[in-house]
């Protein structure tokens, strides 16, 4: 990997996995965006096992493989699973996807990101904090842009 | 196929652990990853004792301030 990997959750009422996703995470792909690794789909049962769903009809059969070994405990670390709730940077899809709930888990590499990474880290510099705007935000940070332009 | 989770490294874009995300500074996180010893004696027995119980361990543990205690404090127990 070149660049930064997103692990990307989004939750579904049932099990599903949109066209319109996929696509377009293709298409930033052939642009050089990003490089879509692997896509996942879960669900879990209202008793709170996770499992994994089959790839949509016509995608690839080996869709969600590699994100299934990467994102799973090895067998001597099950015993493992679910003990991080107390260390705050620790996090698992345990903790993600609700009782009855499926997603999609989308490993994602952001290309674009590593000429970046690599000038902040040589600048000395340490990423302390980062976040998305919520559409509010998002909202007034247009209305301020539009003003000052 | 049944998954068993296995658990990630929250980290920024630039690989910097541990990320905080807004949601912990470095004394939360510390405290979170550090729980105290239980507390020895009569365990809280009423709602208020509890509550006041956690307040204080999240004095102890550096979440909140002795201001925020105070203030919550006088909530729980005017």
């Amino acid at each position: 990997m070149t660049g930064p990997v997103q692990v990307l959750v989004v939750g579904f009422g049932e099990p599903s996995l949109s066209g319109e996703i996929l696509a377009e995470l293709t298409r930033l792909g052939d642009a050089g965006v990003v490089r879509l690794l692997d896509v996942l789909l879960v669900s879990r049962t209202e008793n709170g096992d996770l499992e994994t769903l089959p790839a949509p009809p016509g995608a690839d059969p080996d869709l969600g493989r590699l994100a299934a070994a990467f994102l799973t405990a090895a067998e001597d670390e099950e015993g493992q699973a679910g003990q991080g709730a107390t260390d705050p940077t620790a996090w698992s899809l345990d903790g993600a996807v609700l009782p009855g709930g499926a997603a999609a888990v989308a490993l994602i590499e952001h290309t674009w990101a590593q000429p970046l990474v690599l000038a902040i880290r040589s600048a000395g510099g340490r990423m302390v904090d980062e976040t998305w705007l919520a559409p509010d935000d998002l909202e007034l940070l247009d209305r301020l842009a539009g003003k000052a332009q | 196929m049944l998954l068993v989770p296995r658990q990630l490294r929250r980290v920024g874009m630039t690989g910097d652990v541990p990320y905080y995300g807004g949601r912990f500074t470095p004394a939360q996180a510390y405290a979170a990853a550090h729980p105290p010893a239980p507390p020895v004696g009569r365990p809280p027995t009423t709602r208020a004792d509890q509550q006041l119980a956690a307040l204080q361990h999240l004095l102890d543990t550096g979440v909140i301030t002795s201001e925020e205690y105070r203030r919550l404090r006088a909530r729980v127990a005017p």
